[in-house]
């Protein structure tokens, strides 16, 4: 029975897609059977991002419906076997979406994969609220800018309140992502630090990624910026789908510079 | 160096933190609680309908300290 984990963030924009697809990978890059679904009815993105737009048949809003079965709609990535997708709805609005028959899909996705990830839609409406009611898990994924954060509480509140889980008396356990962190404006006082962030939401910590300029790149690619060694980015990414799949990965401090990790060590000698 | 110019004006982070405790705090407290709120009102409604008349309930969290504490108002209907 697989884990599912919903990635969420209140306010759009933020690299929800984004970390979806590159956690699926990494996931998948680390031997685990992983599926990634987007939740996001009527505004379709994941298969951009993983590159298989031209890939997608059937949706999994036809697999609810009983248009298509599992096997038909699973698209393989082209980046490793263990990854597969189910795409969004395009024609469709999330009104087409019920608990369950949301259930139902999550409950067979969970027998196939050791891990189903979800990528919700933006907001805190009904799309969101299904997204999040099965789901053993969320990633909150934030900027370290005002309105990701705040929005993101409120979406925390209704994880806390809607989900499934919750409800039966267990726990859903969230972790938090935050995502395009630019040192040297957190070295000068300029953007939020992740430690003021985590006592704001106070919630866990599971990656810190730095602001990259090779995630649009990868995107205008379709090949997720994780296939990318070199990129800080992509690293911060594989170091997150390790945790997740158990592995005790140090936390990486991606808020210092390089001139500002050089300064640091120049004083030492001084 | 620039600490000169910076002289007396905080930071902008710090700004942003202060601004976002403030402002989550009242977002907390203004979602009052729960989601489920208006569920239980008609449960709680049902259930106390079934020995007496009732025209409304009305229910509030109410946090005091590490106390916190769901004060529930049931209205009665006397014509019922």
């Amino acid at each position: 029975m697989g884990i599912v984990i919903a990635v969420i963030s209140g306010k759009g924009g933020v690299g929800k897609t984004t970390a979806t697809a590159n956690l699926g990978l990494g996931i998948a890059l680390n031997g685990k059977k992983c599926v990634v679904v987007d939740f996001d009815i009527g505004q379709r993105n994941l298969d951009m991002i993983l590159g298989l737009e031209n890939r997608v048949v059937y949706d999994m809003v036809q697999v609810m419906d009983g248009e298509a079965n599992i096997k038909q709609a699973l698209i393989k990535s082209k980046a490793s076997p263990n990854l597969h997708f189910l795409a969004a709805s395009q024609t469709k609005d999330k009104s087409v979406l019920n608990s369950q028959k949301v259930e139902k899909l999550i409950t067979d996705l969970k027998e196939k994969f050791d891990f189903v990830i979800l990528d919700s839609p933006a907001g805190i409406e009904s799309g969101f609220e299904h997204t999040i009611e099965f789901a053993d898990a969320a990633i909150i994924v934030v900027n370290p800018e005002v309105s990701s954060i705040r929005d993101a509480d409120r979406a925390i509140g209704i994880l806390d309140s809607k989900s499934a889980k919750v409800k039966n008396g267990e726990e859903v356990l969230k972790w938090l992502i935050i995502n395009r962190i630019v040192a040297d404006m957190v070295e000068g006082g300029e953007m939020l630090r992740s430690d003021d962030i985590l006592e704001i939401l106070d919630i866990k910590l599971i990656g810190k990624i730095p602001e990259d300029k090779g995630v649009i790149e990868a995107s205008n690619q379709g090949k997720p910026i994780i296939l990318d060694k070199k990129s800080i980015a992509g690293q911060a990414y594989a170091r997150i789908s390790g945790r997740l799949c158990g592995q005790k990965i140090d936390m990486k401090n991606v808020e210092i510079s390089d001139s500002g990790l050089f300064k640091k060590i120049a004083g030492i000698f001084r | 160096m620039f600490d000169f110019f910076n002289f007396g004006k905080k930071k902008s982070a710090s700004v942003a933190k202060d601004r976002l405790t403030i402002a989550i705090m009242s977002d907390r407290d203004r979602t009052n609680g729960y989601p489920f709120m208006d569920e239980m009102k008609a449960e709680i409604m049902d259930v106390v309908q079934k020995y007496v008349g009732v025209r409304g309930v009305e229910i509030r969290k109410e946090v005091d300290g590490d106390i916190e504490a769901l004060a529930i108002d049931v209205e009665l209907d006397k014509n019922a």
